[in-house]
């Protein structure tokens, strides 16, 4: 098997993982090597999903012991199985990188033979990269749960980011839908990595080594077992705050294996469900929301005509109109259509000047949704109250109407000729 | 009524600003003459005298003085990638905010983003940074045969010298060139220099890229990384629009044609510039100043 060939299966094993983010880093290129670290991150590409490819994201191999009902490479599936070495993932990665064509590399792997045996393999393509080669790019790499101490805090040393996906946000469905693993088995790599890096990062010593700069994260997959999406906000705000994740990723299930456990294989990816999760994860890490002000008990899922900061504004008229000359910036952020530039310019801008309505179209800011959010003076004083039923239809983002088929639902005038 | 002409770079621009205040210069348009776009440039205006004024550095300097003065350090480069956009009439706009900076209630007024002279260069600059951002993932090297690493972009906005301190920061020890096809001039970096370098042929360089087995494999790898059920056509045209697909290894159609480049340019590496002698084939200018260190 020829390299091409394993990178396009061990890249196509890969492509699940949603993570995709460089970011979190700050480095110069080593001396005598190459390879640097940008704050922000950078993408490289999107891929024809429009997902945003950033880093060289494979799997070392994809010959897995477990069976894990979700997973494209669970041992009863017949697939092609593919193992790099680690001098042939090295060379392609500098080469790729040489080339601009990625920012780093992404690693992870199935479990081959145990996961001691794996974490090792991966971090000794790690270590290749930075001692040998004194490659300062973005390296990701998986944490493999069960795998020892010892070779995750190695792996700690080399990566920028390292992470352990939850997969089933709910411990009961993930031991039905994979038998070989439970939260505690999860849990453990991930709070050992956080402990860590919270002792590393208090060491402020100028050389001190660092320790997973970038921090960590994690994924669950959304819509393969029966979770609300408060159940999935609540435990996704518990790994921002006792994880210190930097990223939570949903992935929408797609169905790969017919199983009796998961959605039928024919049924749609939720994407909108994903799409409205990810609005709401940016409101807790950007908008200062909490998880449980977003939804509760009584409203345990997300709306899905309304992106979430519409929705809480509609369900809280008692905090609008908000006046944009006096607000606070905290409540400049929760009006709809304004996010946290247009704020942060608001804010600077007002002490010079009124912000009129002109004003804020041309800052970029979504009138269409603000409007109804915010106060100015040239407002009737009877319409200073928000109608939540009022602007509700009015937010809802009308479905175009399709085009009618001329055919579908043509009945033929005459009966068909009868062949004699 | 003039019609101020200058060589369109922003050290023109500030000269010409300068010469403004000093001849006391009654200004009805400035009008870049961009060496790319000789032929293409709009008609003249008919009611306004055409006037040239030379970039001169020793005015650029003292304008730039002035301005951070009053303003500060990031005003003047948020005027310079307003600058960059090279929309027609942005001269104009900043020439409006220069006015009012130094009318009499300027410092204050330098503050203010929200003022009518303000806004409109705040989100031309946002969207000029937002592109510098895009491109330094977008530069796509192809390795010439004596091992320098050489990238063909055509970015819409004049950012190629913004994306230099990046590179020379991620590749110490490489030599690679990226050149802007459009505005055929680029920046070379060798031996620790930047280096500005104007380009006759950018055709060759277009060439020259993607004909090794990586660009393959990268091609085919990307490929695979598009998850069939999600596909979605509108949202990937909306992150990477249509415009760069035309230099980035992964678009191309198929395979086969990457190698047809490549050949091209072998044939033609003799004459124009064939990546191999880009250093050599191109004049030279003046090195770039470059902060030391990390970006």
């Amino acid at each position: 098997m020829d390299l091409r060939e394993k990178l396009n299966i061990l890249g196509d094993a890969a492509k699940y993982d949603v993570s995709c983010s460089s970011s979190g880093s700050s480095r110069c290129a080593p001396k005598g090597g190459f390879g640097s670290g940008c704050e922000a991150g950078i993408c490289h590409t999107w891929a024809a999903d429009g997902r945003c490819i950033s880093l060289l994201k494979v799997l070392f191999s994809n010959a897995c012991k477990y069976d894990c009902a979700y997973c494209v490479n669970r041992r009863s599936n017949d697939i092609p199985r593919a193992t790099f070495t680690p001098k042939e993932l090295v060379n392609l990665t500098m080469e790729f990188y040489r080339r601009n064509y990625i920012e780093g590399l992404f690693l992870s792997s199935a479990v081959v033979g145990s996961p001691d045996n794996t974490m090792e393999m991966l971090v000794r393509v790690a270590k290749e990269l930075r001692t040998v080669h004194h490659f300062g790019g973005y390296i990701h790499l998986k944490a493999i749960p069960g795998a020892s101490a010892r070779l995750l805090f190695e792996a700690g040393l080399y990566a920028d980011r390292s992470s352990v996906n939850i997969e089933i946000p709910s411990d009961s469905a993930l031991q039905y839908l994979a038998p070989e693993k439970n939260y505690e088995s999860i849990y453990r790599p991930m709070n050992f990595l956080a402990e860590r890096k919270i002792g590393y990062d208090s060491d402020h010593a100028r050389h001190s080594p660092k320790f997973l700069p970038a921090g960590q994260s994690t994924q669950m997959i959304v819509g393969a077992s029966g979770e609300t999406d408060l159940q999935i906000l609540r435990l996704s705000a518990g790994f921002y705050q006792q994880q210190q994740m930097k990223r939570v990723y949903f992935s929408g299930y797609i169905p790969i294996n017919a199983d009796k456990r998961l959605p039928a294989i024919s049924s749609k990816p939720p994407l909108l469900r994903e799409h409205r999760l990810y609005q709401a994860d940016w409101l807790m890490r950007f908008y200062n929301f909490r998880h449980d002000e977003i939804l509760d008990e009584t409203n345990p899922n997300l709306d899905v005509d309304l992106d979430p900061k519409a929705m809480w504004a509609l369900r809280h008229p008692e905090f609008f109109p908000v006046d944009l000359q006096t607000a606070d910036y905290e409540s400049i952020l929760r009006v709809p259509g304004i996010g946290v530039k247009s704020a942060r310019l608001i804010v600077s801008g007002r002490r010079f000047s009124r912000i009129r309505l002109e004003t804020l179209k041309k800052m970029g800011v979504v009138l269409k949704r603000a409007k109804y959010f915010i106060y100015h003076p040239d407002t009737p004083a009877s319409l200073r109250r928000l109608y939540p039923e009022m602007v509700r239809p009015l937010l809802v983002v009308k479905k175009k109407p399709e085009q009618l088929g001329l055919f579908d639902n043509y009945v033929p005038a005459l009966p068909a000729a009868v062949s004699l | 009524m003039l019609a101020i002409h200058y060589d369109s770079s922003f050290d023109g621009f500030l000269s010409v600003v300068f010469e403004i205040y000093r001849q006391h210069l009654d200004v009805g348009d400035i009008v870049p003459v961009r060496p790319y776009a000789a032929e293409e440039g709009a008609a003249p205006d008919l009611f306004l005298q055409p006037f040239r004024v030379e970039s001169d550095e020793e005015s650029a300097r003292r304008l730039r003085r002035a301005i951070l003065n009053m303003a500060g350090e990031d005003i003047l480069s948020l005027l310079d990638c307003a600058f960059r956009s090279e929309e027609p009439g942005i001269e104009m706009k900043i020439f409006a905010y220069l006015r009012k900076l130094f009318a009499q209630e300027g410092r204050n007024y330098a503050r203010n983003p929200t003022s009518d002279e303000m806004l409109p260069l705040f989100t031309v600059a946002r969207s000029v940074r937002r592109e510098q951002g895009f491109m330094l993932g977008a530069v796509r090297f192809g390795k010439a045969p004596d091992g320098m690493y050489i990238s063909a972009i055509e970015p819409k906005y004049n950012v190629v010298d913004m994306l230099a301190p990046h590179f020379r920061s991620r590749f110490p020890n490489g030599r690679w060139a990226i050149v802007d096809v459009r505005r055929r001039y680029g920046v070379c970096y060798e031996g620790g220099q930047v280096q500005f370098v104007s380009v006759e042929d950018p055709e060759a360089i277009a060439g020259i890229e993607r004909s090794d087995e990586f660009a393959r494999m990268w091609k085919s790898y990307y490929d695979s990384m598009a998850i069939k059920e999600r596909l979605n056509p509108e949202l990937l045209k909306r992150c990477l629009p249509v415009r760069y697909w035309k230099h980035l290894t992964e678009r191309q159609v198929d395979a086969s044609s990457l190698t047809i480049g490549g050949r091209n340019s072998e044939k033609r590496g003799g004459d124009g510039l064939g990546g191999a002698n880009l250093p050599s084939a191109v004049a030279r200018s003046r090195s770039l100043a470059l902060s030391h260190g990390c970006m």
